[in-house]
């Protein structure tokens, strides 16, 4: 059906539109595994969550399994999670803290840099074994921004440098917004799968034309939206209640693409004059102490909703969080949030953004589930063989270049977002690596 | 301690139950005291709802925003509708205090949950924080400890 030549793969996509095979033809998957997931720069983990010497948490790269572990030296380690024997999975658990790595099944121990350390009943290895051609792989390349940890699968292709640069000023918008200018994702994830391709999600993350309709219930009979920010009194405005049509301030959002399938949208401007809470004027306080007035000023206007940094990972600027998009099947797909703490802020303002998350992204929250709803109806709407065509042309011609920030820009309403994904989609599944 | 008759108890948790099972949502969070909370962590033994994310946390104010939303004529993650049904057993009086007219009651929950084609079971333990409310209880918590709580779960728009 799909023999991966790139000219057949480049017949799929199509300016304004992406044939329905990208997301249900498992062919199609299958090579993502391979030219995406098994090439790409992929988000890890967050070297928080691996504090101590010893902690590790694990994860799947694509469907490879691998683990984050922090050595004695202090170095954090991404290693395959495979025995060098038989191959189980040498860690199972999501995250804990070893001496050492462990096989559950003949018991070869490896160090937490991945080196042999020793296998049970040595006399009956070959007279050739030497226990460092058996340490634990290493994910060929890692690289690390502000603690955000991200790893290739191959030894080859563009630069961590290349790939992440466009998005560290999203990086930092984010992490700058703690007192100490440092971050941790260390309370606690929200986690919810669905039945509904992988790219569904991504494609979301940088979508502001659903927001109206598609959260429709969480807009009260004023066409605002609930407050989701701590100190704020009520959300943004997003629909316009008497002509019943979006908010202009909501179509005024825009939409920036960096290259790489990275882009994000900015944010609709909230009550900041009037954000006040105690856990908020407290924070404010702390960061004004660390930063300065003016530069905190900077801090805490809302600048990013969402950025995605291509493929798998997203970070949100108004219910600040961490996304990981993990695809499981073509029609099968985990999402772990992470909630943030900003070190630096008082207990009470980073408990005010965990509370509000849990109602904004948790498996039961207002917003999310109406978002999956929209994923598991796609991939079933998509079965239908004879449209085959997903348009995705809204604003087609109508993005410009934003000389400023080197980014192309358009309004966040539109799908120049979607597009700049596919051109890198297509990029790596024709083999660029 | 005089041996508690667990019947007014039992006959409130399934009443609540039956609230839920009936998609009276309001009824439902008139059961709460108003400082009262509905709580479900996302991990086992979790200690505070408020130093990580759970499933569910909501006060008076965030439960109303969440039941106007479940009446919502666009909530299309509940078109169509679930329906429920909920199971108690295993009740047990933890502690009483009647003078002060608080009791903790743990039970044993399981809800069976059917919507658009699928049906799924949510299990586990939940523990009430009851007030003496005249001659009811009003609800000042209700935690439901999720024996899969820190599973990935796919949407869900009820409470358990
Ligand atoms: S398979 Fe791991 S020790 Fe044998
Ligand atoms: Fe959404």
């Amino acid at each position: 059906m799909l023999d991966g030549h790139a000219d057949e793969i480049s017949r799929l996509i199509e300016p304004g539109r992406v044939h329905r095979r990208v997301y249900t033809e498992p062919a199609v998957f299958e090579l993502e595994m391979e030219r995406i997931f098994a090439r790409a720069w992929l988000f890890v983990g967050h070297t928080s969550q691996v504090k101590n010497v010893g902690d590790y948490m694990t994860a799947d790269l694509g469907r490879q399994p691998v683990m984050m572990v922090r050595h004695r030296d202090g170095k954090v380690h991404v290693l395959l999670n495979r025995c060098t024997h038989r191959g189980p999975k040498v860690l199972n658990e999501r995250c804990g803290n070893a001496k050492r790595l462990t096989c559950c099944y003949h018991g070869w121990s490896f160090d937490t840099d991945g080196k042999l350390l020793g296998v049970p009943v040595p006399e009956g290895n070959t007279a050739t074994f030497q226990n460092d051609q058996y340490n634990l792989a290493r994910a060929p390349r890692v690289g690390e921004y502000r603690g955000f940890v991200f790893a290739s699968l191959s030894p080859t292709g563009p630069s961590f440098e290349d790939h992440i640069g466009p998005m560290k000023g999203n990086i930092d918008d984010l992490v700058d917004r703690a007192p100490d200018g440092e971050l941790a994702l260390d309370v606690g994830m929200h986690r919810y799968v669905y039945n509904g391709n992988w790219k569904l999600q991504v494609e979301n993350v940088l979508d502001s034309y659903h927001v109206p309709f598609g959260h429709a219930s969480t807009v009260n009979q004023q066409g605002v939206q609930f407050a989701r920010r701590e100190g704020d009194k009520e959300g943004a405005a997003v629909v316009e209640v008497k002509e019943k049509k979006t908010a202009t301030s909501w179509k005024d959002r825009k939409s920036f693409i960096v290259g790489n399938g990275h882009g994000w949208t900015s944010n609709t401007e909230l009550a900041d004059g009037k954000r006040s809470s105690p856990a908020f004027d407290a924070y404010k306080k702390a960061l004004v102490e660390k930063v300065g007035a003016v530069r905190a000023e900077e801090i805490l206007k809302p600048r990013l909703h969402n950025s995605m940094i291509y493929p798998n990972m997203s970070i949100m600027g108004l219910n600040i969080h961490v996304r990981v998009i993990k695809p499981i099947a073509v029609d099968r797909t985990e999402v772990t949030i992470y909630p943030i703490r900003l070190l630096g802020a008082p207990d009470s303002m980073n408990w005010g953004n965990i509370r509000l998350l849990n109602v904004t992204h948790s498996a039961a929250s207002f917003v999310q589930t109406d978002d999956l709803e929209s994923f598991v109806r796609a991939q079933k709407g998509l079965r239908s063989l004879h449209t085959d065509w997903v348009d995705i042309s809204r604003g087609l011609g109508a993005e410009d270049a934003d000389p400023e920030i080197n980014a192309v820009r358009g309004l966040a309403t539109h799908e120049l977002a979607v597009r700049a994904q596919y051109k890198a989609w297509l990029g790596y599944m024709q083999g660029a690596a | 301690m005089a041996k508690i008759d667990k019947a007014p108890f039992e006959e409130f948790l399934i009443h609540e139950a039956r609230l839920l099972d009936d998609r009276r949502f309001r009824d439902w969070m008139a059961l709460f005291t108003d400082d009262g909370s509905y709580w479900v962590p996302a991990v086992p033994n979790q200690d505070s709802p408020f130093n990580q994310a759970s499933l569910f946390y909501d006060d008076r104010d965030l439960m109303k925003t969440r039941i106007d939303r479940l009446e919502h004529p666009l909530i299309h993650a509940q078109t169509p509708p679930s329906r429920t049904a909920h199971i108690i057993g295993n009740i047990v009086v933890e502690s009483a205090d009647d003078e002060a007219g608080k009791y903790t009651v743990v039970s044993t929950v399981m809800m069976v949950e059917y919507r658009d084609e699928q049906q799924r079971v949510f299990a586990g333990r939940q523990t009430h924080t009851l007030k003496r409310d005249g001659g009811g209880f009003r609800i000042a918590q209700k935690k439901v400890d999720l024996i899969n709580c820190d599973s990935a779960f796919e949407a869900m728009a009820v409470p358990i």
